[in-house]
């Protein structure tokens, strides 16, 4: 991408403009002992020496906003080139409309690249406008649905700018889509979490909602985390709500040996220990049990993990054992 | 088995690869234009970790050091301002400044930290390093969030710098611009509801950022904030990471570059030992490029330095033979922290 710029025909270099011959373009300086030297273009060379230039005359100029635009174009990773255009954008007044319009450009070219996400949270911030974000960051993870920028762009805007009405929808789409996407499970946690609430019955709803998801994928490690996360919020605990625990037997009964199924289970039998509330499906003996399917047969490549755990569950049984006497 | 014996550390090849690097790049690597230092430190600590420093000139170790302090940025001469005091991380606006432009002259936090860690590595004595004028520059840098920004013109603050902040700090022996209770609230907002950490708070928890904040309580001594159920969720959310190489969120691929990071956090709660070595090492060799040196980030795809220093420092923390130790919170190689435990003396004592 930073050298195509070289076939193009009709490009002028700077120093053979005559409205910059007033510039006395600033090579580099990288010393006597330079290493890891970047052989650029021609065209990047003579850029980067007029934005030198600009930057150490500290011109503010529509000329020198031109220039960053072919700085950027080179090098969209700058943060100087980007830092100094919001200078000149702000000195000459620039419509700031049209500049969303051209980082929407280059996000597009460059959606991983942490300066331009930057630049456009700026600018939104400046406007105190964020009609578009929703619109902008769906684009990109179209593209790319576990884009991190993107996510990153799009909870600010959400938590910034009170924009939560419709991203259940947002979500539930993505999750149609591909219910293994972690990053929409995690945004549908943050929709709950800051503005649909935990209430009893939201909790029920969405425990709902993610033993369907369970059902369909059954070995999907984001939907079981997003159990364990809604449970936080159950007053009743990972081992009170009979619809789960229901659940994840009927799961067990019908031979379903998923390792995130047998390690919820275990989860369960844990806490049911330390409230003191074991039963004849949630106890040491069957967390030990699962523990040595899981090391042995289910999740061999955590072998050591799953027999780690088991030890501990020994120690419980140790510590009960004392409890008692 | 026979996958086992057929995979050999490709050492000879990897030192030439990093050499390379460390010379002359090809311009498609523009982009890389204002992080230059990094590149250096993943080859200089790469060929640290193959034990090659020495196979390296003196002259050449002493042009990297040359650079490298060219790249430190002074305090103000006029006012003795010291905000912008770091490293930067090349000499694209490492020119003098007389207006109010001077900002733009900054360094950035990812450069401070990687340059202090390639003098480390060359065995420099960090006597040239304002260490005083860079804690500075580190305190200007903390949000009230309790996290950092990079650099003073302009950018974005998060767990990265969270983490390159608290790596400054420990080498220079000087907490003074790193308010510990702040970065540490921060950490433990960020952690999800899966335990895992995200880069800030509410976001998708990730082996990286996880990685950062982990080093971080670990190199401030705040592993003990952290509670029973968040340690031993950590434990299980890195480990499931694990399907032969590492991935950095769940349901993400396999990528060369997490047997590091999420083996680092793994090393840093004592529970490396717990996942399942022989599966890891084939993975991170599966990525090798056995003719010209390198690791990529997946198997068939392109080498590049990150990838090959992160593969051989993912390798380093399983005990690969032919590889020296890693202390996993700084990613500098034992010898170099070494070097660096008797240059905290020799300010101790002075």
């Amino acid at each position: 991408m930073s050298d195509c710029g070289d076939s193009d025909a009709g490009w002028i270099f700077y120093k053979d403009r005559p409205d910059w011959n007033d510039i006395k373009p600033v090579p580099e300086d990288d010393g006597i002992t330079p290493v890891v030297v970047i052989a650029h273009s021609e065209k990047f060379e003579d850029v980067y020496d007029y934005f030198r230039a600009i930057l150490q005359k500290d011109e503010k100029s529509q000329r020198a906003l031109e220039l960053t635009k072919d700085a950027v174009e080179l090098n969209s990773a700058n943060y100087t080139v980007w830092q100094y255009r919001r200078e000149l954008l702000k000195e000459l007044g620039t419509d700031l409309r049209s500049e969303l319009d051209y980082v929407e450009s280059v996000i597009k070219i460059s959606p991983k690249n942490y300066q331009v996400w930057h630049h456009r949270r700026v600018l939104v911030e400046w406007l105190q406008d964020p009609s578009q974000e929703l619109d902008l960051t769906a684009e990109a993870l179209l593209h790319d649905p576990k884009n991190y920028h993107a996510w990153q762009h799009r909870q600010w805007a959400i938590k910034s700018f009170r924009l939560y009405d419709k991203e259940i929808e947002f979500v539930d789409s993505l999750l149609s889509d591909d219910v293994r996407n972690n990053s929409a499970w995690n945004q549908r946690y943050f929709v709950h979490n800051n503005h649909t609430g935990w209430s009893d019955m939201n909790v029920q709803r969405e425990i709902c909602y993610t033993l369907e998801k369970i059902k369909f994928v059954k070995n999907n490690e984001s939907a079981w985390n997003y159990l364990r996360g809604i449970l936080l919020h159950d007053k009743r605990g990972i081992n009170g709500n009979g619809v789960v625990t229901a659940f994840c037997e009927e799961l067990y009964k019908n031979r379903c040996r998923s390792p995130f199924l047998l390690a919820f289970i275990i989860d369960v039998c844990e806490e049911a220990i330390k409230k003191n509330e074991t039963n004849g499906f949630h106890n040491v003996e069957r967390a030990k049990e699962l523990c040595t399917a899981l090391a042995t047969k289910y999740d061999k490549i955590r072998e050591k993990y799953w027999m780690y755990l088991r030890d501990r569950f020994e120690m419980y049984v140790c510590v009960n054992g004392e409890n008692s006497q | 088995m026979n996958n086992e014996e057929s995979i050999i550390l490709a050492n000879r090849q990897h030192g030439k690869y990093f050499m390379r690097f460390l010379n002359v790049l090809p311009a498609s690597l523009s982009s890389h234009d204002t992080t230059r230092v990094t590149i250096a430190y993943f080859a200089v600590s790469g060929l640290d970790v193959l034990g090659s420093i020495s196979t390296m000139s003196l002259e050449l170790q002493n042009r990297i050091i040359q650079w490298i302090y060219r790249l430190q940025v002074h305090p103000d001469k006029d006012t003795g301002d010291m905000s912008v005091c770091g490293f930067q991380g090349s000499s694209t606006v490492n020119i003098d400044f007389n207006s109010r432009n001077k900002l733009y002259r900054c360094g950035h936090l990812a450069m401070t930290y990687t340059g202090l860690c390639i003098l480390l590595a060359l065995g420099d004595d960090l006597s040239r390093v304002n260490r005083k004028a860079i804690i500075e520059g580190v305190k200007a840098l903390q949000t009230e969030e309790g996290n950092f920004a990079a650099t003073l013109s302009g950018c974005e603050s998060d767990m990265r710098f969270v983490y390159c902040a608290a790596c400054i700090s420990y080498i220079l022996n000087d907490w003074s611009g790193f308010n510990i209770k702040s970065a540490t609230d921060y950490i433990i907002k960020s952690i999800g509801y899966d335990y895992g950490i995200a880069q800030c708070p509410e976001l998708e928890s990730h082996g990286g950022t996880t990685f950062c904040a982990l080093a971080t309580l670990s190199l401030t001594n705040q592993l003990d904030q952290l509670s029973e159920a968040q340690i031993e969720g950590l434990k299980r959310w890195l480990l499931l990471r694990q399907i032969d190489g590492f991935q950095g969120r769940p349901n993400k691929p396999v990528d060369t570059c997490y047997s590091f990071w999420v083996g680092a956090s793994l090393k840093i709660l004592n529970a490396l030992h717990l996942s399942d070595y022989a599966n890891n090492r084939s993975y991170v060799y599966e990525t090798q490029d056995i003719v010209v040196g390198g690791f990529s980030k997946w198997p068939d795809t392109c080498t590049d330095p990150m990838h090959t220093y992160l593969g051989l420092a993912g390798l380093s923390l399983i005990g690969e033979s032919g590889l020296f130790e890693i202390v996993p919170t700084l990613n500098i190689s034992k010898r170099a922290h070494e070097h660096l435990k008797t240059l905290h003396e020799q300010w101790a004592s002075s």
